[in-house]
């Protein structure tokens, strides 16, 4: 279980989370869907420990990641999806897939390189597994990242925007590939601008606004005039989205 | 005034070994440069503020003194200490600790350089700082520092020559005890003009082609 209790983030004097309150259970896939600047990516970071809380915490199947001996069991069950992919660049697809599985797992080289080409062949990319980030396309390079996460075999993946700096054909590449995870029963907290998408493979739906969780619904209620779109915010988000 | 080879003949080997003596200390004192501004940079760069002092303390002061007083102070100051070093190990330790200073400096703004999000998506993974350094940090700094550490190193060439300065003679020694020995000055400094040429050059080469095989694959376009 994820689970993140009264979580505050202040950065100067803006308050970026103020009081999130959110369970994720294990095969279950929530999206956190909110306009920019409103935590979505903050909570992210705040789960994965890359930013420090400031109120609340946050334990991941029972680990506090405020509490650096936890944080370490807490990162390998969680695995992070950024949204401009973060690559090692001076590895290729394959150096990056195996690097955590070898120096973290203490998997054995071989078995290592194994799993990242068995893993780096389910995302399409069995041909281009020798190839180094700067030879791969955009969505190409995402497809690697998210093998890179799913190497860990973690609990949770954590996908911050990882589609936002993708053309839409990339971006339909890898929505592909988490539209199979989420029916493969992968727990995923899934951070997106894909509405639609959000809406067809999400459990639950999560608003963020101004740092403060608006709604937290079952996915069907959210869209309903009477669930998320009863809220003003949500509905001249959804409409506004929409148009674009 | 004619270029008479020929005077140089009986001298050849002299300044051969003069040009292997010079080789020997570049080639220890570049290693040595090299790891030390290694080390050097990652203090630059630690978190600790002592360590960051410390080390900036140490590039400014080699960087703001002129080569022959560190050199004179190495070899002819610490014997008052007690300290004896002899006139090789001097010149590479001297041209290490200098050279040191400057190469941090390069491979210091290759670590500077680095994504910060690469930092993150490592340390997301669950590395350890000593991976994340040895394994991502450490090689993505050394590639895109390697061409201004070779400018860094090819000077350290040139300044060994001031190491005829404590009686080591390498090749500007053997070369000024050749010409006052023949009274040739212009051939024999003609000669020395295209040993360090050469010698330079290998050494601008080497870089050249192991910028090139170190970042193959990174960018498209190698230059």
């Amino acid at each position: 279980m994820l689970a993140i209790e009264k979580v505050r983030k202040v950065f100067g004097a803006t308050t970026v989370l103020d009081g999130v309150e959110l369970v994720v259970e294990p095969g279950e896939v929530v999206s956190i869907l909110g306009s920019s600047g409103s935590g979505k990516s903050t909570l992210i970071r705040c789960i994965n420990g890359l930013e420090r809380l400031d109120g609340g915490r946050i334990t991941v199947d029972g680990f506090n990641v405020s509490k650096p001996r936890e944080l370490a069991e807490a990162r390998k069950r969680s695995g992070t999806v950024f949204q401009l992919f973060n690559l090692y660049p001076h590895m290729t697809a394959v150096g990056n897939v195996m690097l955590a599985p070898v120096e973290v797992l203490k998997l054995p080289k071989k078995e290592a390189e194994a799993r990242a080409r068995r893993i780096l062949d389910s995302v399409g990319l069995g041909p281009r597994a020798d190839a180094y980030p700067a030879q791969l396309s955009g969505g190409q390079r995402q497809r690697v990242g998210l093998a890179r996460a799913l190497a860990m075999e973690p609990r949770y993946l954590l996908l911050d925007e990882v589609t936002s700096a993708l053309d839409p054909e990339m971006t339909a590449e890898v929505l592909g590939i988490l539209a199979e995870l989420a029916r493969s029963g992968t727990t995923m907290l899934f951070v997106t601008h894909e509405i639609e998408f959000a809406r067809r493979i999400s459990n639950r739906i999560v608003f963020l606004d101004g740092g403060r969780l608006v709604v937290d619904l079952p996915t069907a209620a959210f869209f309903s005039a009477a669930g998320g779109m009863a809220h003003p915010r949500i509905a001249q988000f959804l409409s506004k989205m929409q148009k674009d | 005034m004619q270029l008479d080879l020929s005077v140089l003949a009986p001298h050849a080997g002299f300044l051969w070994r003069g040009a292997i003596l010079t080789a020997e200390v570049c080639g220890l004192a570049i290693l040595g440069s090299v790891v030390l501004g290694a080390l050097v940079a990652i203090a630059r760069t630690a978190s600790s503020r002592w360590l960051r002092g410390l080390a900036a303390v140490y590039v400014d002061l080699f960087r703001n003194v002129p080569f022959l007083v560190q050199l004179f102070f190495f070899y002819y100051g610490l014997p008052e200490l007690g300290i004896y070093i002899d006139a090789f190990t001097t010149g590479v330790l001297a041209l290490s600790i200098a050279g040191g200073a400057y190469a941090s400096d390069a491979i210091r703004s290759g670590i500077l350089a680095i994504d910060p999000g690469i930092i993150e998506a490592a340390e997301v993974s669950g590395l350890s700082r000593r991976v994340i350094f040895t394994r991502i940090v450490l090689p993505i700094a050394l590639r895109t520092s390697i061409r201004p550490l070779g400018s860094v190193l090819i000077n350290m060439i040139l300044t060994s020559s001031i190491l005829s300065a404590i009686t080591l003679n390498e090749l500007t020694g053997s070369g000024r005890i050749v010409a006052s020995d023949t009274f040739r000055p212009f051939e024999v400094y003609a000669v020395l003009l295209v040993a360090y040429a050469a010698l330079t050059w290998t050494v601008s080469l080497a870089v050249n082609l192991l910028h090139r095989r170190m970042n193959r694959g990174i960018t498209q376009a190698v230059a």
